[in-house]
């Protein structure tokens, strides 16, 4: 035979084969609506999850053999427009993590598919969740997420500067607020901030403009929800934000008892003893670990970082108790597993995101990963011992779950809107360009955009 | 110039052999409808690429600029609803307004710099290397820059500012305040273009002849009148290129502020391009997003006619 026949015969035959596996792959997907079977995408943003949810796997396709699971991740900056992209051209994951923020906006357009039939059909339960199950019930009643993780905020110190102000563990594990005169909190922070000749913030010539270590991060920030920043000072008066809870048609900033958090929130920096905003473009780790910062408000995801910073020992401490001196507030979010409506393989995407649901995968992906608390306690409580082995005291985060302490985010509308209008606000005010003033403007843009 | 010189003459021999051969190829000849079979299929891969890469997205963008458009339904024709919008948003025109604020300084200080630098290279150096490092900040991704410098401009930890305090000075908020984030972005963007525009420059210094500088030296003319009165007019098509350039890509600058200020604080930085952006890719309003697209583009167009006009930059004063 002739070489070029010979090439000819191998082109055809591997136009065959992938023409072939072409059909095979349709075949599959069509005729697989409803069974538990087929290629099931699942995307997440977060590379510690799509790894850790890695270890689910095994146990999965034991229990569901014709089901195969591609996890897939993208950097959180392009996961939403490539999630979008993929609705628009129909090629979006049949599964994907989200966050309360797209809810509203997915959902409205008909992308998310409803869980509550699965629910019912397979007899699941969503009382095995402890938190985050209300986030994503939508306004027409319908779940539409297993919540996936939740998080809060607490403050994280240096201990050996706690030591070296001569103040003990107790003193911050227990701090009050009132925004008059600032409770304990302010007491301890005024201690541990020290300027550059070695005065401290409760001293006499205390030199507020030549500040070598504040005694707390900046506590006014951009966020128009506060959620490691001021909310947990706001909240714990008789301050509510949203009216009603749920879907919100207003943010109560024009109540006074907002405006005087924020002012004394202003005022630590006015003072010296935090930093002024925009002084600092690095994150919250990066504050501490500089040794210019004594303690900062940060997220629950952090907590493993802050325990790997070099030479330092940091410290867990629990969000402030409020005027009344037991209110305690920690607002928490989290992030839900979805169903895309879109699917071809919806059962067996059901199929997988209910396992991940389970005690034992969330357990098992927790321990892997070490960032993200799970949504269901006991994989919670195997994470927090597993973490106090490797020196990680998280029982602050355990202790807010059992003592009823965490405030669910709940879902809004025109997230994205929102945070492009308020956002420039709450910037204007830390940054001394507008006053109190700016609150009413904030409260009527809020309202303006939530009743959309 | 050469080309002025060359093209009329070849334009007369073509046209005096068009006239030659005129009647039979209006007869039809076989082998002349090969050539435009041939010719259409040579630039067909253009072609197509410019109907669904430029001029498709286009007029879509056009059309989609009079609808209410959410990606993930339909769009919705609302007429003139937009542009009403428009004309009435703040944020549009304060951002228009930041936008030419950092337009002006890029364009103003880059030009100064990147001008002043190729002429000291060409006076001074013949060296490759040299060359070659100016071009350096040019070939960094602009997303790397900007994290770079936005860690070294930190106010409490970035090295400037620790220099800035060893000096005694108080820290600047380069990035942190609204006074100083679009200076501090220009100065950002100047750093990265400079090198490329100055390169472009150099080598049109290159192309004036050295016996122009001979003939102005004879006249007694020093540096300083032989670069206003020979070497800025000679290189006024150059200029009018680079400047042209500078100005649509400082109107189109998005990747530095979305990674060091995200428009902040306060809007002090929010330029048009990253608007837009949170129009379309953040809100889902890509049909207001596309009406302000519409806007740039229209006034970029506007600009660059001005500025060909004013700099006649289709003249050389070589001749």
């Amino acid at each position: 035979m002739k070489p070029k026949h010979m090439l000819s015969i191998v082109a055809a035959a591997a136009v065959t084969v992938s023409l072939a596996a072409c059909a095979g792959g349709s075949a599959g997907g069509a005729a697989e609506e409803g069974a538990h079977a087929g290629t099931v995408n699942w995307w997440t943003w977060d590379e510690k999850q799509a790894e850790s949810y890695k270890t689910c796997l095994p146990a999965f396709q034991e229990k569901y053999p014709d089901i195969t699971v591609n996890i897939t991740q993208y950097a959180v900056d392009d996961y939403f427009t490539k999630l979008t992209a993929g609705f628009v051209a129909g090629n979006a994951p049949d599964a994907f993590q989200n966050s309360v923020e797209f809810l509203d906006s997915y959902a409205k357009q008909g992308q998310l598919e409803p869980l509550d039939d699965y629910i019912a059909e397979s007899d699941y339960d969503l009382g095995v969740f402890n938190v985050g199950v209300p986030a994503f019930t939508y306004t027409d009643d319908k779940q539409y997420a297993l919540p996936l993780d939740w998080a809060g905020s607490a403050f994280y110190y240096n201990k050996d500067m706690l030591k070296d102000a001569g103040l003990s563990e107790d003193d911050v594990q227990n701090m009050t607020w009132n925004p008059e005169d600032g409770g304990t909190f302010d007491e301890v922070v005024a201690r541990l901030t020290v300027d550059e000749n070695g005065r401290r913030g409760d001293e006499k010539g205390f030199d507020k403009d030549k500040v070598a270590v504040y005694g707390i991060g900046a506590l006014g920030t951009a966020d128009y929800l506060g959620q490691t920043t001021w909310y947990q000072f706001a909240a714990s008066s008789d301050w509510t934000m949203r009216e009603p809870a749920a879907w919100p048609t207003s943010f109560a900033f024009d109540d006074p008892a907002f405006t005087e958090t924020m002012d004394y929130l202003r005022g630590l920096s006015d003072r010296g003893l935090a930093p002024e905003f925009g002084q600092f473009t690095v994150g919250d780790t990066e504050q501490l670990g500089s040794g210019s910062v004594a303690m900062i408000s940060g997220g629950s995801w952090s907590a493993t970082t802050f325990a790997k910073l070099p030479d330092m020992s940091v410290g867990i401490a629990p969000n402030v108790l409020g005027p009344d001196g037991e209110t305690r507030v920690v607002m928490s979010n989290s992030n839900g597993n979805m169903l895309w409506s879109g699917s071809k393989v919806k059962q067996a995407a059901w199929d997988w995101i209910s396992f991940m649901g389970t005690a034992e995968c969330q357990e098992s992906a927790a321990l892997t990963s070490g960032s993200f608390f799970p949504s269901i306690p006991s994989a919670m409580d195997a994470l927090a011992a597993d973490q106090l082995d490797k020196g990680v005291d998280l029982s602050v985060f355990v202790n807010y779950a059992k003592n009823d302490e965490l405030e669910p985010s709940l879902a809004y509308r025109n997230g994205a809107e929102l945070k492009s209008e308020l956002q420039p606000l709450f910037e204007a005010y830390y940054s001394h360009q507008r006053d109190d003033d700016v609150w009413q403007e904030a409260a009527d843009k809020a309202q303006e955009i939530l009743s959309k | 110039m050469a080309i002025s010189t060359t093209t009329p003459a070849r334009g007369r021999t073509a046209t005096g052999r068009v006239r030659k051969t005129g009647p039979v190829r209006r007869a039809g000849s076989p082998a002349h409808r090969g050539d435009a079979r041939l010719a259409w299929v040579l630039i067909a891969p253009a072609v197509i690429g410019f109907l669904v890469f430029a001029a498709y997205p286009t007029l879509r963008g056009i059309y989609l600029s009079f609808t209410d458009f959410r990606v993930l339904t339909p769009p919705e024709w609302t007429g003139l609803d937009n542009l009403k919008r428009l004309v009435a948003d703040e944020v549009f025109w304060h951002s228009l307004g930041v936008t030419a604020y950092f337009v002006l300084l890029s364009v103003v200080i880059g030009m100064t710099l990147s001008v002043t630098t190729a002429v000291v290279l060409h006076r001074l150096t013949a060296s490759t290397a040299l060359r070659g490092v100016i071009i350096l900040p040019f070939l960094i991704s602009g997303v790397v820059a900007a994290t770079t410098w936005s860690w070294m401009l930190d106010a409490q930890l970035g090295i400037v500012n620790i220099a800035i305090r060893q000096l005694g000075f108080d820290p600047v908020f380069f990035l942190g305040s609204s006074r100083w984030a679009i200076p501090t972005i220009a100065l950002i963007s100047v750093w990265k273009g400079m090198g490329y525009n100055a390169i472009i420059v150099f080598a049109g210094l290159q192309t004036i002849p050295p016996t122009i500088y001979e003939a102005g030296r004879i006249d007694g003319a020093n540096e300083m009148q032989m670069f206003r009165r020979l070497t800025l007019p000679l290189l006024r098509p150059v200029l009018a290129m680079v400047l042209v350039l500078t100005v649509i890509g400082s109107f189109q600058v998005f990747d530095l502020v979305a990674v060091t200020t995200q428009g902040g604080p306060a809007r002090a930085s929010n330029v048009l391009q990253l608007y837009i952006y949170d129009k379309a890719f953040g809100q889902f309003e890509f049909g207001y997003a596309a009406t302000m697209s519409l806007a740039l583009f229209a006034m970029l167009i506007a600009i660059t006619f001005l500025q060909m006009r004013l700099l006649r930059a289709d003249e050389s004063d070589t001749d």
